[in-house]
């Protein structure tokens, strides 16, 4: 073999984590091809035995050995560049330092991708998790209660969606100089595919000031099925899951069936009986779940001391009587301009000019000018 | 063998004088139109040629040339056809020169000599008002709006040339068209519930500022958008001229070619560019906004019209007129209207985002559709939803179109005495002389402009409209908070970009 393939060689040269993330970026892979490729062989013995053709387990498909075959055999050093250009390490649940919590996972998964401190995992742990298509009212709740946890050192994770996802580490981010617990995300795509992309500063602040996972390789674009792949790790990082908003079919669901099997707590946000955003927490709730209505039913969950849970106070400036008689009518859900004038039967403008002033004391917001009350 | 005549061609809604000159000589029978004829002008030679046959009047075979003189652009249109006839008739000495001095004429010729009606006789009349003018009978009505030294008019080919030597008289002129205001403008008590709507609307009419409404279907977006010329005030002599002249050259509308109501225009969605801005190869014709200006230009469906359209749309908003650079020369033409935009607020319709079955990414791909710079011309901004049933069946009719008209007049007014234009072309930079803000108002719009709900542009927008606000409601010199706030509400973020908390 005078231009093969030298494994010696290359070692010398590449660690053996490039090699491990290079497996998993193999065509077809899926975590259990992979954890059964490196249970018995390290992974830059794998990585030989894949690229030379000596790797067939009879388990795996006909196309899917093909298709390794024929992979490129410098995926180790590119697999290496990307990490480090987007400052992505990697991790295999061969490594001492790999999270305990996913060792002992009957779906672990071999490699894991992070950015930022694998020790942040030491905290206690709450998902806030919940659809992405959430009410206004739902987002507020869901960053009020991951900036409460937050600052009772409870981290939150979460998956960095759209809707209640990002809400809750939106929430994280406001607290701005008071010291809270890390922010934590499991994402589905690789850590360097921002998705969605108007997520990024967000998704920047939490590799910076937390962690983020994905069992993905850098490139990997955001495909559906890696979704509630995801899910299960986020259930597994978890000690408690609370799901702020959830259609009854949503990947929310999957994450709680993910965290029943574990044994994780599932509470759920009570939302109104009518409510589109509230249907899958509300049958979460008639099946048994605990019901989250602030910081303290978490706290008690997870067993800690919520004696001092109020220490979070409203700072907002309290609304006028008048104002407060429109908040009261968004009691009732969320309206237009027109809506409230009619049901307080006072002039259309001088409604408009009393949502003005609660928003920017930020009593109230609106999405597409359907107002919501904000508490 | 060699006559000149007077006649006009027309080049988006202007007209042009021009001189025809008629040789015959000489050489090989042909004939020839040299002087920047375009198409249809180098086809007139036939219709010349057999409208005058028909009329038993001689077609010279000998060597025709017709220079077209003056004016120096390509010269088009049908609108030739009669000068060149008794250009030619003149140049064979069946008709004294005299018969020509100081008379211009203006038709299309049918094959059996006939005057035919001839697209923007008004603007082409006008263009040579000073002189008599010869028309077509059934053109006369449309060009007396724009009121020449004088008026005749012509059935055939051969009445006009009995006229001119003097073997008959002149028929009797129609009368011209008669401004009209008869048009029935819906009225707005109509329009049940919708109370911000309408308040939105009264603030449009009255600063001229230009409206976007999200709503669900039904919700009565095209209904307030008809009835938003009968709040603007009726348009002048002049302005109803203007209007007349642009119709005129689009070739349309002769019944209520002159009204004193202002245009309301309502393009479909399919409409191309050339459609919306004008231009065209044959004559540069006036496009919708043209069409539309003095009055309301009314996009139902905005995001299903073409980018490319609506993008076009933004110089003309900003200039009041459109521009329009061709090959064969360039062209200005009026467009300053009230832009009025509707749309759904997502591919389901329904705007109660608590009921919208659509998903966070389908939402934002349909907004997506109004870029940004267009969105942003849009100083008002508000979203409908259908009226609850009562308010349908036994709400108070709302004020109706003459009481809220005459507020809007009354606020104009007042705009025009203390700036001398409407509040939505104030500049910014006397924005402060004008528009001045009471200090917890200041304080309230810094506010909004930190939190990023107001952009920089917006935050003049929003003075403009707060302003027209506050003259609908007695006109304090200084803009109070309330009228701020209620102009931020007026512009409310309706096409939601992705929101994370």
């Amino acid at each position: 073999m005078t231009h093969g393939y030298s494994s010696d060689k290359v070692s010398q040269l590449l660690p053996s984590w490039t090699y491990a993330a290079a497996l998993a970026s193999l065509p077809l892979q899926t975590h259990t091809r992979l954890r059964r490729l490196l249970s018995d062989q390290d992974p830059i013995e794998a990585w030989h035995a894949v690229v030379t053709g000596q790797y067939s387990d009879p388990r795996n498909p006909e196309h899917v050995r093909d298709a390794w075959t024929h992979v490129d055999r410098q995926t180790p050093q590119k697999m290496r560049d990307a990490c480090m250009q987007h400052g992505i390490n990697v991790i295999t649940n061969h490594d001492a330092a790999y999270p305990v919590l996913l060792r002992d996972d009957p779906t672990t998964p071999s490699v894991l991708f992070y950015k930022g401190a694998l020790s942040h995992l030491a905290h206690r742990r709450v998902a806030i998790i919940g659809t992405r298509n959430a009410t206004r009212r739902g987002r507020y709740f869901a960053s009020q209660l991951a900036a409460q946890l937050s600052v009772h050192d409870v981290a939150v994770v979460s998956g960095l969606a759209r809707g209640i996802d990002v809400a809750a580490h939106t929430g994280i981010r406001s607290l701005e100089t008071k010291v809270g617990a890390p922010p934590i995300a499991v994402v589905a795509s690789g850590i360097d595919v921002v998705y969605p992309r108007e997520h990024n500063v967000i998704w920047q602040y939490v590799a910076e000031n937390g962690l983020i996972v994905s069992e993905a390789p850098p490139g990997t674009r955001p495909e559906a099925h890696l979704f509630p792949l995801r899910n299960r790790i986020l259930a597994a990082l978890s000690e408690v899951v609370v799901v702020v908003e959830s259609s009854a079919a949503g990947g929310s669901m999957i994450t709680v069936r993910e965290a029943a099997k574990r044994g994780r707590a599932v509470m759920a946000v009570p939302g109104a009986p009518n409510d589109r955003a509230s249907v899958g927490t509300n049958a979460l709730l008639r099946d048994g779940c605990a019901p989250v209505t602030d910081v303290d039913d978490v706290l008690v969950a997870l067993s800690m001391d919520h004696r001092n849970a109020n220490t979070f106070f409203d700072d907002r400036a309290a609304p006028t009587n008048e104002e407060a008689t429109v908040v009261n009518v968004l009691g009732n859900g969320a309206a237009t301009v027109d809506m409230i004038a009619l049901s307080l039967g006072v002039d259309v403008l001088h409604v408009a000019v009393c949502l003005g002033r609660l928003e920017s004391k930020g009593w109230v917001a609106h999405e597409r000018g359907w107002w919501e009350a904000l508490r | 063998m060699y006559a000149q005549i007077h006649s006009a061609t027309l080049l988006g809604t202007q007209g042009h004088p021009i001189v025809i000159e008629a040789h015959i000589g000489k050489g090989i029978p042909g004939f020839t139109i040299v002087g920047l004829p375009d198409e249809s002008c180098r086809e007139s030679r036939d219709r010349v040629r057999a409208a005058l046959l028909s009329s038993g009047l001689s077609w010279p075979n000998r060597k025709v040339t017709i220079n077209l003189v003056g004016f120096g652009e390509r010269k088009g249109g049908a609108a030739l056809d009669l000068a060149i006839a008794i250009a030619l008739l003149t140049a064979q000495e069946m008709l004294p020169q005299s018969a020509l001095d100081n008379r211009a004429f203006i038709g299309e010729l049918g094959l059996d000599g006939t005057l035919r009606h001839t697209t923007g006789i008004a603007p082409l009349v006008m263009s040579v008002a000073s002189q008599e003018v010869i028309v077509a009978h059934v053109d006369a009505a449309e060009a007396g709006v724009v009121h020449p030294h004088s008026l005749r008019v012509g059935n055939t080919l051969l009445g006009v040339f009995e006229c001119l030597r003097g073997e008959r008289e002149w028929p009797d002129v129609p009368a011209a068209l008669e401004p009209t205001s008869s048009t029935p403008v819906a009225d707005l008590a109509d329009v049940r519930g919708q109370e911000f709507a309408r308040s939105a609307l009264a603030v449009a009419a009255a600063g001229h500022h230009h409206v976007l409404m999200i709503g669900s279907p039904g919700s009565g977006k095209s209904m307030l958008a008809k009835r938003l010329p009968g709040l603007l005030p009726a348009l002048t002599q002049a302005g109803a001229l203007d209007a007349a002249l642009v119709r005129s050259a689009a070739g349309i509308g002769v019944e209520d070619l002159v009204s004193t109501i202002p245009p309301f225009r309502a393009p479909h969605h399919s409409v191309s560019m050339v459609a919306m801005v004008g231009g065209g190869t044959a004559q540069m014709r006036p496009g919708e906004i043209s069409l539309a200006s003095g009055g309301v230009l009314f996009l139902d469906e905005m995001g299903e019209f073409a980018p490319s359209v609506l993008d076009a749309l933004r110089q003309p908003l900003e200039d009041g007129v459109i521009r329009l650079s061709r090959a064969r020369g360039a062209v200005t033409m009026p467009a300053r209207f009230i832009l009025v935009g509707a749309s759904n607020p997502c591919p389901c319709g329904e705007s109660n985002p608590q009921l919208c079955t659509c998903t966070p990414s389908m939402v934002h791909r349909y907004a997506r559709r109004f870029s940004g710079p267009l969105l942003d011309r849009f100083d008002i901004r508000i979203v409908m939803q259908r009226p609850a049933a009562d308010a349908l069946i036994d709400g108070t009719p709302g004020e109706s179109t003459a009481v809220v008209a005459a507020r809007v007049a009354r606020a104009r007014s007042i705009a025009i005495a203390r700036q001398g234009c409407s509040n939505a072309d104030i500049a910014p930079e006397t924005l402060d002389h004008v528009a001045p803000l009471s200090d917890d108002a200041r304080r309230h719009l810094h506010e909004a402009l930190g939190r990023g709900v107001l952009s920089g542009r917006g935050y003049h927008r929003v003075r403009r409209v707060a302003r027209t606000i506050a003259d609908l409601h007695d006109a304090p010199d200084v803009v109070p908070l309330a009228h701020v706030i209620a102009a931020l509400q007026m512009r409310c973020d309706v096409l939601s970009r992705p929101v994370m908390l």
